[in-house]
């Protein structure tokens, strides 16, 4: 018997924030936090809560570092976050293919 | 700016169109593409007056019946390696600085490391062809004079640009540009790297850089600052 592609999703991945700062860390390679806070529409304190759960789980790298006199944090994707990303993006597919043909069969 | 209504809901489907519409967003804040191009056109503007110093390095060699003799001006052999580096160096700085200051990576070091080992990879087999002209005769002059072309490893640097910035309109740009190079490489060698013939081989392909860099330039809009 195979399990439901669902109970394959990640917690911690499949959420929709954490999915979003996940994509942008793998697209960018290196994002800044303001960035991420402006692109997903979070608060600071939202965004720091959701950076936390990722770090914590060995999703993500953060650095905190100067740009001139300008505190900045820069977050990067570990390999685990890379592996964790590509995984829910391969779930999410996989749910899609077992919905579409029950939703668009004709009755 | 912020993407909240473009990334929102738990459906998978909404999900993943929701990561690739970050990606896009991401991409395009990440992108630069007239800037290389606006640099490498005026550095090929400005290769011509090089062309026509008085001297030339090269020399000739008998085969059967025919003799072949190889001529290049030392200026261009010093100018383009020379300025080509310094442009890549440039873009190099202008994107690192780009990044920081917009909040994401960026994606152009393959690209400068390709264009700068295509210079001096150009430089070292140039060199060595002027003395050894027998080469010309074995693989066919045409062949050599179209591929010892700095345009060219420009062209085949952008091909490596547009593959870093997932840019598909660069990669038709970069094949566009190599097929009117290699074109223009062919009226030179007929007109015999004459006085016309130089020219042709650097205004046309230095105009297709430079109406790149406006298009791009034109669409990507650097003024109105990405998220």
């Amino acid at each position: 018997m195979t399990s439901h592609p669902a109970n394959g999703l990640d917690d911690i991945v499949h959420q929709r924030v954490r999915l979003g700062i996940l994509t942008i860390a793998h697209e960018a390679r290196r994002v800044e936090f303001s960035y991420l806070r402006d692109t997903l529409g979070l608060t600071a304190g939202n965004l720091s809560q959701h950076l936390g759960v990722l770090e914590t789980a060995g999703l993500i790298a953060i650095e905190k570092g100067y740009a001139g006199k300008r505190a900045r944090t820069w977050v990067t994707l570990t390999k685990a976050g890379q592996a964790a990303l590509e995984d829910e993006i391969a779930q999410l597919k996989l749910l899609i293919s077992r919905i579409e043909p029950a939703g668009t069969s004709p009755s | 700016m912020t993407s909240g209504t473009a990334f929102s809901g738990d459906d998978p489907r909404q999900l993943l169109s929701g990561t690739r519409e970050l990606t896009r967003q991401v991409r395009r804040t990440q992108r630069a593409t007239w800037f290389p191009l606006l640099v490498l056109a005026a550095v090929t503007f400005a290769a011509i007056p090089f062309r026509y110093s008085p001297h030339r390095l090269g020399t000739c060699a008998a085969t059967g019946l025919a003799r072949v003799c190889t001529a290049y001006p030392p200026a261009l052999l010093v100018y383009w390696p020379t300025a080509l580096v310094l442009a890549y160096a440039v873009i190099a700085a202008f994107y690192i600085r780009r990044s920081q200051a917009r909040g994401v990576g960026t994606r152009v070091r393959p690209y400068v490391v390709a264009g700068i080992i295509l210079a001096l990879a150009m430089t070292g087999s140039l060199v060595w062809t002027l003395y050894h002209p027998l080469a010309f005769t074995l693989a066919g002059p045409d062949l050599f004079s179209e591929l010892h072309s700095y345009p060219f490893a420009i062209g085949l640097a952008l091909v490596v640009l547009a593959w870093a910035e997932r840019n598909g309109a660069l990669l038709a740009l970069a094949l566009g540009y190599l097929t009117v190079v290699l074109v223009t490489a062919t009226v030179g060698s007929v007109s015999g790297h004459g006085w016309l013939g130089f020219p042709v081989q650097v205004v046309i392909p230095g105009s297709v850089l430079l109406l790149g860099g406006i298009g791009f330039l034109l669409a990507q809009r650097p003024w109105r600052r990405a998220a």
